[in-house]
């Protein structure tokens, strides 16, 4: 081992001390106490600057460069630099640290850091306002205690990516919604957002489609009722026989489309799942295979039960699901081709499948048609006398029945709606002779 | 008493024991003020379906009654508490009572509402019966916060929003009396309005029970029947001690 140049002084001192010692000793005699003397003005040199360190340590006093020399003047002057560089350290952790306070500060969502346990252990000022968490006694309190709601109490204890609407705790803020997202070891953050004027603008809108469907369907009824009497009339000169047909088709389109309206707002209103009545569905399926069967210049439709099951759930609304995807395999399918419609399970689940032959939907608007009045090819699905909101009734009505609906489809070739019904809406054949006792 | 006091025990089960009897009122708590919250919803949108679904979910708060019961005798049989702990729980065999009561009062609220719902309803649409019930479940709210924070000035507000609240219900109490003279035929509907802002009125004392019980738990005085005055004083007295002790 080598040591630094600076002990070189240290040692040449200590050196010097017992030397001069020495000598003094061989010259006056009794060198026994002059090295006792040297040691101890050594121990007194070592013991001062040991004091001045111990200051050094304990306040934040300097110490003056000519204070001391060799080894302590250099102990001295790293303790100097070390702590300079603590402390530019800090101020840069600090400025950090500011600027990430003022930027969470600035943000109008509520972010909270909560540990294993739901305990919070940090939040930011948005948080402060939308759920009147108080940032002076609320760290360390459990956040399921402070937002009550028994459905968030649920969502804490068993999280899931998507957030959960809840009424905020504070009179002044109406919808919050609540995001858990777990990071790193045991940590979560909660993101809170105040969407009261979503709800509110959303509210307003389904009212208004509401109202304005009620409004118009009356008098639409009187323009449809007099129509009729005049496609009937034989004193209508024949030049008229066209527009009058066209007028009564395009009432009937309109009525339709209201009718769907009404439908669509209902089902979007309901918040809850829909009743778990006993619906038969294969016969269901019977009579709107028979329905369709029925018609002439339409692709033919087969029927395959595969599975003797029903569901429970409202019956009218899973008419019109199977209705609907029926209608539009009909719909889209050349008169050559064919539909058919399968009953089965799969699992513990109950899928309802429809595959037809028809012109199929491009890739990239699978996603987008359940919207409502979304068409892929404008021209052609309004001439096969569609309103446009089939599928998203489909869509809303499958979601109060827990189900999930799959679309697969090649352009040209055909597409397969299938809809899946979890166990829970599943029953059996057993029940249904129960039910019809 | 200080939430992290909660912290000293040597045995970590019983710690995790006394958090989760905290949490379980509070989540009781929750439930009770949703139960309220669609009572007061049924009533304004006269929606006699929500009103009586909030009586048949009466059972659940029943429900949680009992277990958080069991628990807390469990506690008191197995762990022995003493101080603070003991506090804790009997404050919160106290609260959990009330909170029955107030999901009882909740669903008498809901029946009324629904009844309500197939009568005739006044031009205000129960303007002041609202009103009350926004003081009530504000007063509910500020409860439990001040039980899940231990804040006992938090509660002292609350005890003292409750004089206003039996205000409230005197004034509704004597303009039905007066509309019944009037008119005899509204004396159905103003009764039943009378005896749900009755219920309303209740909740509010049970609030103020609940609040007490706080103030019971983090300064170990009993402040019941002693007066508003006194409460007050006792808080003050008790910060102070606790804040020089600090």
């Amino acid at each position: 081992m080598t040591l630094p140049n600076r002990w070189a002084s240290q040692f040449a001192a200590l050196a010097g001390w017992l030397g001069a010692a020495l000598l003094l000793g061989w010259w006056f005699g009794g060198s026994g106490w002059w090295l006792a003397g040297a040691f101890a003005a050594y121990v007194g040199h070592v013991l001062r600057n040991v004091f001045l360190l111990d200051r050094v340590l304990d306040g934040h006093a300097r110490v003056p460069l000519f204070a001391t020399r060799g080894l302590w003047a250099e102990i001295f002057a790293r303790i100097d630099r070390v702590r300079a560089k603590a402390r530019n350290r800090k101020k840069k952790y600090h400025r950090l640290l500011r600027e990430v306070r003022e930027s969470t500060g600035a943000l109008s969502d509520g972010g909270i850091i909560l540990n294993a346990d739901h305990e919070i252990v940090w939040f930011n000022p948005a948080a402060t306002r939308l759920l009147g968490l108080n940032p002076a006694t609320d760290i360390g309190n459990r956040l399921d205690n402070l937002l009550r709601h028994p459905d968030f109490v649920a969502y804490l204890a068993e999280p899931t990516p998507e957030p959960i609407t809840v009424p905020a705790p504070r009179e002044d803020v109406g919808w919050l919604t609540v995001q858990i997202i777990p990071y790193g070891k045991d940590q979560r953050l909660a993101i809170v957002r105040d969407i009261t004027r979503e709800v509110s603008l959303e509210r307003t809108r389904r009212d208004f489609v509401a109202n304005a469907s009620h409004e118009l369907r009356s008098p639409l009824t009187v323009i449809s009722g007099y129509l009729d009497s005049l496609a009937d009339d034989a004193e209508i000169p024949q030049s008229w026989h066209a527009p009058v047909g066209e007028m009564q088709r395009q009432a009937e389109r309109m009525t339709r489309i209201l009718r769907d309206l009404i439908e669509l707002t209902r089902l979007e209103s309901a918040d809850e799942g829909a009743p778990p009545e006993f619906v038969d569905v294969i016969a269901m399926l019977k009579l709107i295979a028979r329905e369709f069967q029925a018609a002439g210049h339409r692709p033919s439709v087969s029927l395959k039960i595969e599975a003797d099951v029903a569901l429970l759930g409202s019956e009218s609304e899973l008419h019109s699901i199977f209705y609907n995807i029926v209608n539009n395999a009909v719909r889209f399918t050349p008169p050559a081709g064919s539909v058919q419609i399968v009953w089965k399970t799969e699992g513990d689940a109950a899928v309802f499948e429809v595959i037809d032959t028809g012109i199929g939907i491009p890739e990239e608007q699978i996603p987008r048609i359940t919207e409502r009045f979304y068409r892929v090819d404008p021209g052609r699905s309004r001439a096969s006398g569609g309103t446009g909101l089939g599928l998203a009734i489909v869509k809303h009505a499958l979601q109060r029945h827990e189900g999930t609906l799959g679309i697969r489809s090649v352009e040209g070739e055909g597409s397969a709606f299938s809809c899946s019904f979890p166990a829970s809406r599943v029953a059996y054949r057993g029940g249904a002779t129960q039910v019809a006792l | 008493m200080e939430v992290e006091d909660l912290g000293h025990h040597i045995s970590r089960k019983f710690n995790e024991d006394l958090e989760h009897v905290r949490s379980s009122v509070l989540a009781m708590g929750g439930l009770v003020e949703e139960q309220l919250d669609r009572a007061i919803k049924a009533l304004t949108d006269a929606d006699s379906e929500l009103g009586l679904q909030v009586a048949e979910d009466d059972i659940k708060v029943n429900r949680m009654e009992v277990s958080i019961d069991e628990e807390c005798s469990r506690i008191l049989a197995t762990r022995a508490p003493t101080a603070s702990d003991l506090r804790l729980v009997i404050a919160t065999l106290k609260t959990i009572t009330d909170l029955e009561r107030i999901g009882d009062e909740a669903e008498k609220i809901g029946v009324l509402a629904a009844r309500l719902a197939s009568v005739e309803r006044p031009s205000t649409n129960y303007r002041e019966l609202r009103n009350l019930a926004r003081h009530v479940k504000a007063m509910v709210h500020g409860s439990l916060n001040a039980f899940a924070r231990l804040d006992t000035k938090g509660a002292l507000e609350v005890v003292k929003a409750d004089d206003a609240v039996d205000e409230e219900y005197e004034s509704i109490y004597r303009q039905g009396i007066t509309f019944m003279m009037e008119d005899p035929r509204t004396i159905s509907r103003i009764m039943d309005s009378t005896w749900l802002a009755r219920a309303l009125e209740r909740i509010g004392d049970h609030a103020k029970n609940i609040c007490e019980y706080v103030i019971f738990m983090v300064h170990g005085k009993d402040v019941r029947y002693t007066g508003l005055k006194n409460i007050e004083a006792e808080v003050e007295q008790a910060t102070r001690r606790q804040e020089s002790r600090s």
